[in-house]
């Protein structure tokens, strides 16, 4: 059984083993009690996923709403080979995906990245920060989402997880469902490709 | 060292991934070359940054709103799998068919149009507080009567019977007092005033106990759906489902009567329902469910969810606008309309659900539409509607099949494997595999007319760069289809 991912899930508590299998069998059944549980427990979890993966809130709502109806749709088929978070987590990654492959077909008429708005991340604004180091970081952080936008998105999301997230190729396989080796091979043109567009970037 | 240090590289050593000497050999590099110093620096800036992606917090969202949306899809999927799916006759249709029906009652009536014939149907609702007090007698209520304006179910005729037989007149017939409905796999709808109608569920029975201006006295077993006009003082309608009875001030709401049990669901406004010995209210987006033989009590009634609010909203009665019994036995007819299976059909733009079914219109031509798989509208063709006439039999329009969508894949797909040039095929993917990248793909999606014209292409999924896939597609672009079944389909091709 893979277990959770090593990151922050964002959850608002962590459920045993025991807790989640109970939460699973309510849902199958229908129960509208479960139901809501389920979606209070792990709202934040798949909005903070998406919301990093993707670098912009642009519909960010309707994101998670399609990752919920995926989920309990696919509950009856989970077999609990994965830890639920993590499980959940696989769902958002390919909802993030498809949302990229949408972008990239049509891209939004304007600026994406509204990432790291204050009003978005109140846990730093609690954080002492000059205004200066602030807008730095604002830069660095669009940076690395440009950098990302010029991948593919099947090499962005492996070289999101491995580089920002920290996953290792195993996980990375389970949650975009490929085999390390294609991951490792993925990851490997990259990481070239993303950080050779660090490297120009801004040196015109 | 002679050579630029690989950005990446430096990466590597920003996650310690690189021994010593060879992180010192790139700084030995990079203080004497500046573009890889400047690389460096923002490839350090980048990888610092990482900590603080990874712990952004999420955004507050529409919390409520985005749960409402998901039990709302959930429970549509789960209710389309159990039940066919029916469409919600939207209000701008609503209007095109009262535009549509005034222009033809006009012309049909020389402008002079009658009146109706019952007692108006309107005002402000009342509060219930207690069980309310007979309605005071009058001497001779003006009788009521009601028409059917659709039936639906496995025949067009909805395999109504009124009074025991299947009438060929059905929407001829003027429903009064007395009159008791019976359907089988249909359902009938049935309007008896400008803004009153119900719809007969599936095998469901109706008795119209009392039908006048002054009482409504419905005794229905099974499930009935009803939408009725505020009452005057002094009107009332009931509708008696076994030991219970429901008392109505004006309202959309649903009664079913079942074996076990009666449930009273109401959308908008005010039931009451009570027994021999209580009363409750039951209240917008609220829900009853009285098993027999139990007491009633307040605390029965529950909160509908979102997604029985919205089955409750798909099973909204027609109605036809510009209401008038006269008018509309003398000036209207029936549109039967025949589907192979079962499909959703719009009359003039306006959606009536699934087919066969017959709906009543008024003399004139009117446009047909019916749904494909994918639920979109797609023009099946017209009818011309002549005027209500002994003996006639209704005007029929019956809908083609769709034709198969995947009859011809399998020989488009053979056609274009074959028909692929694969030398310049390989001339596109050649930088790349020089470059060592392999085991790449692109997955399109096209379609192909019978003609064997390509109606689009479009490049869905790869790996490639854009400028290879670009170049794969044209080679795709120029495949020769022969002329056969017209398809839609997506290839994954393997380069």
């Amino acid at each position: 059984m893979l277990g959770p991912v090593k990151r922050d899930t964002g959850s608002s508590a962590v459920l045993g083993p025991a807790d989640e299998a109970d939460l699973i069998a309510r849902c199958r059944a229908d129960d509208r009690g479960a139901h809501d549980e389920f979606y209070h427990r792990f709202r934040r979890q798949i909005a903070g996923n998406l919301y990093r993966v993707l670098g912009d809130r642009t519909d960010l709502d309707d994101l998670v709403q399609e990752v919920f109806v995926i989920a309990f749709r696919g509950l009856e088929r989970f077999r609990q080979d994965a830890r639920l978070s993590t499980w959940i987590y696989r769902i958002c990654v390919n909802v993030a995906l498809g949302r990229i492959r949408t972008r990239k077909r049509r891209p939004p008429p304007i600026g994406v990245n509204d990432l790291d708005s204050a009003a978005a991340d109140p846990s730093l604004v609690e954080r002492p920060e000059t205004p200066e180091r602030s807008l730095e970081r604002h830069q660095d952080q669009a940076r690395v989402y440009r950098a990302l936008e010029t991948l593919a998105p099947k090499k962005r999301m492996v070289l999101y997880l491995h580089e920002i997230e920290g996953l290792d190729l195993k996980e990375i396989a389970y949650l975009v469902d490929s085999n390390p080796v294609t991951v490792r091979t993925r990851l490997f043109y990259a990481r070239r490709e993303f950080y050779r567009a660090i490297a120009q970037d801004g040196e015109s | 060292m002679s050579r630029h240090v690989a950005p990446h590289r430096w990466a590597d050593a920003f996650a310690g991934r690189l021994a010593e000497a060879e992180r010192a050999q790139m700084d030995l590099h990079a203080a004497s070359c500046k573009a890889c110093a400047d690389a460096r620096a923002r490839v350090g800036r980048a990888s610092d940054s990482y900590g603080s992606i990874r712990t952004q917090a999420a955004p507050e969202l529409p919390w409520d709103s985005v749960r409402a949306r998901v039990h709302w899809s959930v429970s549509k999927e789960k209710r389309a799998q159990s039940q066919p799916p029916r469409r919600r006759i939207p209000h701008l249709a609503w209007a095109a068919l009262a535009a549509t029906a005034a222009g033809a009652l006009a012309l049909v009536t020389n402008g002079d149009l009658p009146r109706a014939t019952e007692a108006p149907i309107a005002e402000l609702p009342h509060p219930v507080t207690a069980p309310p007090e007979p309605a005071p007698v009058v001497a001779q209520p003006a009788a009521l009567a009601g028409l059917v304006v659709r039936s639906a179910g496995a025949t067009s005729d909805g395999e109504v019977m009124i009074d025991g037989v299947r009438p060929a007149d059905l929407f001829a017939r003027r429903l009064g007092a007395g009159t008791v409905l019976a359907t089988g796999d249909g359902r009938v709808d049935v309007q008896f005033g400008d803004a009153s109608a119900f719809a007969l569920g599936p095998h469901s029975t109706l008795e119209l106990r009392r039908f006048d201006a002054q009482l409504i006295e419905l005794v229905v077993d099974g499930t009935i759906d009803l939408e009725v006009a505020p009452r005057l003082p002094g009107q009332r309608f009931v509708v008696i489902a076994g030991e219970h009875t429901v008392e109505v001030r004006g309202t959309r709401f649903r009664v079913r009567r079942e074996a076990v049990a009666t449930t009273i669901e109401c959308r908008h406004g005010l039931v009451a329902v009570r027994d021999r010995s209580s009363q409750i209210e039951v209240g917008t987006a609220r829900r009853v469910q009285l098993s027999a033989g139990t007491a009633i009590t307040a605390d029965l009634v529950v909160p509908m969810s979102v997604a029985e609010l919205a089955s409750l909203t798909e099973t909204d009665p027609v109605r036809v606008p510009m209401w008038s019994v006269d008018a509309l036995v003398s000036g209207s007819a029936p549109l039967e309309i025949s589907t192979v299976g079962r499909r959703d059909v719009r009359v003039d733009g306006i959606e009536l659900g699934l087919a066969p079914l017959r709906v009543r219109v008024m003399p004139g031509r009117h446009t047909v539409e019916a749904a494909d798989p994918a639920g979109r509208f797609r023009r099946a063709g017209w009818v011309d509607v002549a005027a209500p006439t002994e003996g006639a039999t209704p005007a029929r329009l019956v809908v083609p099949a769709e034709p198969p969508r995947t009859a011809g894949i399998a020989e488009r797909r053979r056609q274009l494997r074959a028909g692929i040039d694969q030398s310049r095929l390989a001339r596109c993917t050649r930088s790349i595999a020089k470059a060592g990248m392999t085991d790449t793909y692109v997955q399109v999606e096209l379609a192909v007319d019978a003609s064997g014209a390509v109606s689009f292409l479009n490049v869905i999924d790869t790996d490639l760069p854009s400028a290879t896939a670009s170049c794969v597609r044209d080679v795709l672009a120029d495949v020769r289809f022969g002329a056969g079944a017209a398809a839609t389909w997506r290839e994954k091709l393997d380069l």
